[in-house]
């Protein structure tokens, strides 16, 4: 909320000339009308558009002698619904386009000082419309005030972008909630009961409030509900005129803004509004009648909108005790790109698609095709969204898939409705084991059964499950034809990748799973695992840990789907070995296989090098660097590797920062020495990074490649224009040894290592066996700012060389694996011991941020 | 009459099953199993966390043979299920006294 002084007046400002008279004409007018009993809708609206002009004027009058920002004047609340009684408060929303400084508070008070002159009492708001990004949701009786927002004066368009920001579903949401609240709070302070024999016509039931709720409801959840109810609309509007007609009396009668109908005022009222009878008793008798009558009409209407009215979810939909609905159905026939949005809303509320959502998706399905489904960037990130693992998605694809919209979506899916292939272990149709791959996945993520909690963690730690889902959609489409299924499957796909705007990597991964998603269930089940050879061969198959892991779950969910007892625990079994097997050949025996130099003449990087490298450059930068380095990085990230490694001397270091996804990467190349680990990611801790993932590389000239992906949590990147520069210059000066690591992190100790409980046992284990040249010390700890400078320290410290390093960040685990040497061999059994010490004292000991 | 009850590794029961079909058996049955002779598991590590493999993944192959074929029968299964390391697994060989068909309640006689 705008934080703004009005109270002081740097040169007082009298009303404008001539809106004293305009007030009192206006207000003259609406006071012959109460007095003729027709104080109701239409002079309560005549009463605020006469306030509308006076407000225009008052804008228009505003002194404009410097840039000021946009401003737009917005009637709010009863004012906005345009029933402004004699005495009721003036509320506003006054909008600024951009920041409020001092021009702005000066315009403000030329706004609001004439209004108080006047001797007007004014509600009003002042907000940015930036503010608007953020639902104020401890102020409910001003966001129901905004339902009934009216431009008044000042900047249109500043206007439409605030009912563009206000007016989500959402919003919706939250408002219809807090009106419920305080709708239960004030009955109660009425005991419930419209039977009140001196009623307050705006706040007892039955009576104002209720018929604004009324409005509100229908506004925010579904409009056509006013015409739907048990009262027909002219009977609530004839209640609100008659309501109205006594409130002003009120006003008129008590000269303030009073709503009692006492028992004195009903004899006036009833004499006004001309009740007849010989007696003031029977008139009033009259009246009152009149007034529960229609009070009557109001509870009705309110309780039935309360118990009908859907709770809005997204745009077009809401939640009823059916499940989701289309608010309005004949909109959504014709806008099929939001069919998805109800499935989802399902999953997200965890209750059903309505038969009638799902009757007219059934109707409409076969109008539309792929394109109308997915037509934005917005609609394909939706579906991906939509397609993470989780309760209720099993149910909502078979939905889709009954009502026909999924083969619409997904045309491949259409080849296999229904279709049978014949072997001895299938169970079911190829659309329906489709299907239960994904319960099976689904399963994993929400209620995994103890046995497989260990593939149930696989899940969690995969960056996008939900490509996995997306690749097991489409795994047996190539199944309309008998044979290579897998190939067919993968040509069958290639146009939703398309249109669903997959990245090269995304899409790289998806076809890998869907082409070999028969090969772990070969090798598990048909080879020998134990054979080294046969790990080593499918290691190099899936390259690395994030595809191995999606393989590994893709190949349970399919098993599994192919019958109930498909999937023996012996199978289950098999699979997890090869599982640990090919993720140890990948984190720990990688070291050993090196790109050689005919292999580092590699001849698509070569054939499709930019023009700025050679041949040479390529080669001498890839020869000696571990194999798993090609799988890593695409070609563009190669090229740029080597550019930074190009003419590279001693105590340089050249440095690349671009953003990715939620975070950022870092690319370092610089010569080796000791402790230059540490040093770089000391510094990286020093400007508060997250270091979540990374690689080390070290080839045989002590070239290094270092690559962190780490997470900004203070934003310094995002917000100093030049924090990348500051970052490098620190970069430099640390590696080159003219600035100390140690000196910029005493800064930050205080707030760096702080003590915290262990939410990880920390694991040390140092292995020498896995890897011919390095001793593998493999770190499994408590995820902290820093954890990685700390661990690198302590290997420096013990005399160590970093080789090569894996970074991993799984929920709140890091998984660190180093490969290290001492003095160019592996460790003896008594450095192991000392160094796995020194590690677990630090990593016990204090567990600090470091 | 003999059972032959075979502990194979499970990559090998293709192989096993090929050469007992070459010596006219056809009829077999196929078990999934978990156990450990001489080969008593060994210790895996994941992520740095070590955990006993003890039981380990066996098929076990049960055929019924006539006497006079059961050597060659074991010799088959011995040859194609070998591969010279520890675990290839073990052999039994049982007395078989009568089999009777259920389908016709008929007694076999092989």
């Amino acid at each position: 909320m705008a934080d703004v002084d009005t109270g002081s007046l740097d040169k007082p400002n009298a009303p404008p000339a001539g809106l004293p008279v305009l007030l009192e004409e206006a207000r003259r007018e609406l006071r012959d009308d109460i007095v003729l009993g027709h104080g109701g809708r239409t002079a309560l609206a005549r009463f605020a558009e006469r306030f509308d002009g006076l407000l225009r004027h008052i804008l228009d009058a505003a002194p404009r002698t410097e840039p000021v920002a946009p401003v737009s004047i917005v009637a709010i609340g009863g004012y906005g619904r345009k029933q402004l009684c004699l005495h009721s408060d003036i509320d506003l929303l006054i909008l600024f386009g951009g920041h409020l400084g001092k021009p702005e508070e000066r315009l403000l008070r030329a706004i609001l000082h004439p209004l108080w002159d006047l001797g007007l009492v004014v509600g009003h708001q002042v907000r940015e419309i930036d503010e608007f990004a953020r639902l104020e949701v401890d102020n409910p009786e001003f966001l129901m005030a905004l339902v009934d927002a009216r431009p008044v004066a000042g900047d249109l368009g500043l206007y439409r972008r605030f009912e563009t920001a206000f007016h989500h579903a959402g919003t919706h949401a939250h408002v219809v909630g807090a009106l419920n609240t305080l709708i239960d709070e004030r009955y109660a302070l009425f005991n419930s009961t419209l039977y009140q024999l001196e009623p307050n016509v705006k706040d007892a039931p039955g009576t104002l409030r209720d018929l604004t709720a009324i409005r509100w409801i229908a506004a925010l959840t579904d409009p056509t509900l006013l015409r739907r109810g048990p009262e027909d609309l002219a009977r609530l509007d004839e209640a609100e005129d008659f309501l109205l007609r006594i409130r002003s009396i009120l006003h008129l009668e008590t000269k303030r803004n009073a709503n009692q109908l006492s028992h004195p005022l009903q004899e006036k009222t009833a004499d006004i509004l001309g009740y007849p009878g010989a007696f003031p008793q029977q008139r009033v008798e009259r009246l009152m009648s009149d007034y529960f009558r229609h009070a009557r009409i109001v509870t009705r209407a309110l309780s039935w909108i309360r118990k009908t009215a859907p709770t809005p979810v997204a745009p077009n939909l809401g939640q009823t005790p059916d499940g989701i609905v289309f608010v309005d159905a004949r909109q959504a026939a014709v806008q099929p790109a939001t069919w998805l949005a109800a499935f989802q809303a399902a999953i997200d509320a965890r209750c059903d698609v309505s038969d009638a959502a799902l009757a007219l998706i059934r109707q409409h399905a076969e109008r539309f095709r792929v394109e109308d489904f997915f037509p934005t960037h917005a609609h394909q990130a939706a579906l991906l969204r939509f397609l993470r693992p989780g309760a209720g998605l099993y149910a909502r694809l078979s939905e889709m898939h009954d009502c026909g919209v999924l083969g619409r979506m997904f045309p491949p899916f259409q080849a296999i409705t229904c279709r049978v292939v014949r072997d001895f272990f299938h169970k079911y149709t190829v659309d329906e084991h489709t299907l239960l791959t994904i319960k099976n996945l689904e399963r994993l993520a929400t209620r995994a059964a103890p046995d497989r909690e260990r593939f149930s963690s696989l899940l969690q730690d995969l960056e996008a499950p939900e490509l996995l889902v997306l690749a097991l959609l489409f795994h047996d489409v190539g199944k309309w034809r008998d044979e290579d299924h897998a190939t067919e499957s993968v040509r069958m796909a290639q146009d939703m990748f398309d249109r669903l705007g997959l990245t090269v990597e995304q899409r790289a991964n998806v076809e890998f799973l869907i082409k070999n998603h028969l090969a772990m269930s070969q090798v598990a089940f048909r080879r020998d695992t134990e054979d080294p050879e046969i790990v080593r061969t499918f290691a190099s198959l899936v390259g690395v840990e994030e595809r191995l892991r999606m393989l590994c779950l893709m190949t349970l969910a399919d098993v599994e789907a192919v019958s109930l007892e498909t999937l023996t625990p012996w199978r289950a079994e098999l699979l997890w070995r090869l599982f640990v097997d090919t993720y140890n050949h990948l984190t720990l025996g990688y070291g050993d296989e090196l790109i050689e130099p005919n292999l580092a003449a590699n001849t698509e990087l070569l054939a499709n090098r930019p023009e700025d490298l050679s041949e040479s450059d390529i080669s001498h930068f890839l020869a000696g660097l571990p194999r798993r380095y090609l799988q890593l990085f695409d070609r563009e990230a190669i090229y740029r590797h080597v550019r930074l490694a190009r003419n590279i001397n001693p105590d340089e270091v050249h440095l690349g920062l671009e953003e990715k996804g939620a975070g950022w990467e870092l690319t370092v190349v610089t010569l080796d020495k000791p402790f230059l680990f540490s040093n770089i990611s000391g510094v990286l801790s020093s400007f508060g990074m997250d270091i979540l993932r990374g690689h080390a590389m070290t080839n045989p000239n002590g070239l290094v490649l270092d690559v962190f992906q780490f997470t900004d949590q203070e934003r310094f990147l995002a917000l100093n224009a030049n924090a990348r520069a500051q970052m490098f210059q620190v970069l430099d000066e640390v590696v080159s040894g003219r600035a100390s690591v140690t000196a910029r992190l005493r800064g930050r100790e205080e707030s760096l290592f702080h003590r915290r409980a262990l939410r990880v046992k920390p694991v040390v284990h140092c292995d020498n066996q896995a890897s011919r040249r390095y001793t593998i010390l493999d770190i499994i700890a408590d995820d902290a700012l820093g954890l990685l400078y700390r661990i690198s320290r302590v290997i420096s410290q013990n005399g160590c060389e970093i080789d090569l390093v894996l970074i991993a960040t799984e929920g709140h685990r890091a998984i660190d694996v180093f490969h290290i040497t001492k003095a160019g061999a592996k460790l003896s059994e008594a450095d192991s011991l000392e160094l796995s010490a020194h590690l677990q004292r630090m990593l016990e000991g204090t567990n600090e941020a470091h | 009459m003999k059972l032959i009850k075979s502990i194979v590794r499970p990559n090998k029961v293709d192989e096993v099953k090929d050469a007992l079909e070459k010596l006219g058996i056809a009829g077999m049955t196929v078990t999934e199993v978990r156990g450990h002779g001489k080969q008593k598991g060994h210790t895996a590590i994941y992520r740095g966390k070590e955990y006993n493999v003890s039981l380990l993944p066996k098929m076990q192959i049960e055929v019924v043979v006539a006497d006079s074929v059961v050597d060659d029968a074991i010799k088959a299964i011995v040859s194609a299920a070998r591969t010279g390391e520890i675990g290839d697994g073990r052999v039994f060989v049982l007395p078989v006294e009568q089999t009777y068909r259920i389908r016709t309640g008929e007694r076999d006689s092989l």
